[in-house]
């Protein structure tokens, strides 16, 4: 069972004071940290413990700037067996149909049984990449998956649906999983292990190395044009409770008494 | 071929007298059994990483084995070797990963980012030095008195103290990063050793000459694991009582209080400084202080050192250890029990509660307590 696992670096933007940048078309990326989206760090771990159960080869594939060989050389720590970063300057700027474009090329000289994506990108949340790849495959795929059982020639998966209901499919390999957080647990990737695995090679592919048209890729290639970035306008009926820890829980208690919940 | 644990933590010393486990307060609340872990090293049976042992997770790394061994076997050094080794295979319990993977990215194992460190200082005058400013005289915060809402009161304590007492000193603003103390008994060498490189290369670019630390647990990694040439170390307790001694910190309140004291494991078993904090104790006007039974080498631990304020006991047959020391507090009649360290001062704070001893007793910082008193 070998697996190709598609990964993107994100922004760690939970606690950050995010900036809009000039020209409005993105975020402010200095002083933050980056690190692998949160949903392919859960598929690249269901990878793992595939081909702990089944044998096979990881490859883990980004498409990125030079800075997303940290995610690789993490995946690699772990256990992927081979990486690649999709990288040429007329990748920047795509869409998610420009970026599975690029993928789908870059997949071509690969042999794989299975290909695992996180579910959702925490950047953009376009959750598109995945099944367009798939699209673009030709083969068929799930997204939202929660559970993976591996069968002969085919996997079991489970989806998951709105209101709780998991969807049970069974799909012919080759497929394409997007990965739901919460599937497994990820394991650790050490320093010393990181250490090692940068000085393991990247395969670098260009668009021009894959014979794609620069036109097909990147901005020049993407349906879809990003206008503006605003922050959503301030809403109205939200107490920020100030004070020490143990002053703002107590202001939250009375509240919570106050309007009978407790 | 691969060093055995043997080999590697000279285990054939060991004779089996278990001074190690009768002295390890964790083995009175769950199975860790120090004896039978450096048995099982030195026959080269059992086990050969955390994963596979999961109660040398319960190890607090507080050092007693270490110190009561008559035969200078570290029992304490094969625990944290184990952990390196469920590390290296990466499958560790989620919450130290986190630590870790915070640590890596934001330089603290609090998963805060980096611009917020400072956050504890917005509302005072906090010197900060400049990029490649020297700094003879630098204020570590650390991770936890830097981010941890609590314990926050301990640096901002601090920095009233220096001013009182006319300390000149600067802090390295979100430059600090962690001290990697707790890192390396988590078993992250790796990290650890990237710590100590970032942090070397950081001292030396602002040509540090005395660190004070708020944290027992920065000074002891930086005074005895950073290597040479390393600045002098010392915990805020230490200056405190200098400067008491000198006459630059005098007190002019009184805090009318019967007090007692815990001393941090990494204060006074792994550094021996167990009466700096006394001496600045008994020069607090109006405060009563008495000692509890179990005080300086024979302190009980809280469980709040080597990763546990990231991990529970994998299993439990006791109560915890905190609320024993809290217990002990009350008994005595105490109306403050007094530490000088922030991952006490959290574990006996939420020991307090969670032992029905709320409105009995209170658990404050040395430094929280002094500044009272200014």
């Amino acid at each position: 069972m070998n697996i190709v696992v598609c990964v993107k670096q994100v922004p760690e933007t939970a606690e950050a004071d995010l900036k809009i940048a000039a020209g409005g078309k993105g975020i402010v990326e200095e002083g933050l940290a980056l690190q692998i989206n949160e949903s392919d760090n859960y598929a690249l771990e269901e990878a793992l413990l595939i081909t702990e159960e089944h044998d096979g080869d990881i490859t883990i594939m980004t498409l990125g700037h030079e800075s997303s060989e940290e995610v690789l050389r993490m995946s690699m720590a772990k256990g992927a067996g081979t990486a690649v970063r999709v990288a040429d300057p007329a990748f920047d700027g795509g869409d998610a149909i420009a970026t599975a474009t690029a993928l789908a090329a870059a997949l071509k000289d690969v042999e794989y049984d299975l290909v695992l994506t996180g579910c959702m990108a925490s950047d953009d949340g376009a959750t598109q990449v995945g099944v367009a790849l798939a699209e673009l495959l030709d083969i068929p795929h799930a997204t939202y998956v929660t559970e993976v059982e591996v069968g002969s020639g085919e996997v079991t998966v489970g989806r998951e649906l709105e209101g709780g209901l998991i969807e049970k499919l069974t799909i012919k390999l080759p497929c394409v999983l997007g990965i739901q957080t919460g599937i497994n647990e990820p394991r650790y990737a050490s320093i010393m292990g990181i250490a090692r695995a940068s000085k393991r090679e990247i395969e670098l592919k260009s668009a021009g190395d894959m014979g794609l048209d620069a036109s097909s890729v990147g901005a020049a290639g993407s349906g879809t044009v990003l206008e503006e970035l605003t922050f959503p306008p301030v809403g109205e009926g939200a107490d920020i409770l100030e004070g020490t820890p143990s002053e703002a829980s107590g202001k939250l208690a009375d509240i919570l008494k106050e309007k009978g919940f407790v | 071929m691969a060093v055995s644990l043997q080999e590697k933590y000279e285990l054939l010393g060991c004779i089996q007298c278990g001074r190690c486990t009768a002295g390890c307060p964790v083995s009175m609340r769950t199975y860790l059994n120090v004896r039978r872990v450096v048995y099982d090293g030195m026959t080269g049976v059992g086990p050969t990483d955390a994963k596979g042992r999961p109660e040398a997770w319960n190890c607090t790394t507080c050092s007693n084995c270490t110190e009561r061994c008559p035969k200078g076997v570290k029992p304490m050094e094969l625990i944290i070797g184990l952990r390196s080794a469920a590390i290296e295979k990466g499958r560790i319990e989620p919450t130290i990963r986190d630590a870790l993977e915070s640590t890596f990215k934001h330089g603290n194992p609090w998963g805060r980012i980096r611009d917020k460190r400072t956050e504890w200082a917005d509302e005072l005058s906090v010197p900060v030095a400049a990029e490649g400013e020297a700094v003879p005289f630098l204020f570590y915060v650390g991770c936890t008195p830097a981010y941890d809402p609590r314990a926050q009161s301990i640096a901002k304590a601090l920095v009233a103290l220096f001013a009182a007492a006319g300390v000149e000193y600067s802090t390295l603003g979100t430059d600090e990063s962690c001290c990697g103390n707790e890192i390396r008994r988590m078993g992250e060498d790796g990290l650890f050793e990237m710590l100590v490189e970032g942090n070397r290369e950081l001292f030396g670019g602002h040509e540090v000459g005395t660190i004070v630390t708020a944290s027992p647990h920065c000074m002891n990694t930086f005074k005895n694991e950073y290597g040479e040439p390393t600045p002098d170390v010392v915990h805020y307790s230490q200056l405190l009582a200098s400067l008491l001694e000198a006459g630059k910190l005098t007190f002019k309140g009184k805090v009318e209080k019967k007090v007692t004291f815990h001393d941090a494991c990494f204060l006074g078993k792994h550094n021996g400084i167990y009466d700096e904090p006394r001496e600045v104790l008994e020069q607090i006007p109006g405060v009563t202080f008495e000692e509890m039974d179990r005080s300086r080498e024979r302190a009980l631990c809280c469980e709040g050192g080597g990763g546990r304020m990231w991990l529970e006991a994998t299993e439990e047959r006791g109560e915890r250890l905190a609320e024993t020391r809290v217990k002990d507090a009350v008994e005595l009649g105490a109306d403050y029990l007094v530490t000088a360290c922030p991952f006490c001062l959290m574990t006996l704070e939420d020991a307090v509660k969670t032992s029905g001893n709320e409105g009995k007793i209170e658990i404050i910082d040395l430094a929280e307590l002094a500044a009272m008193a200014l």
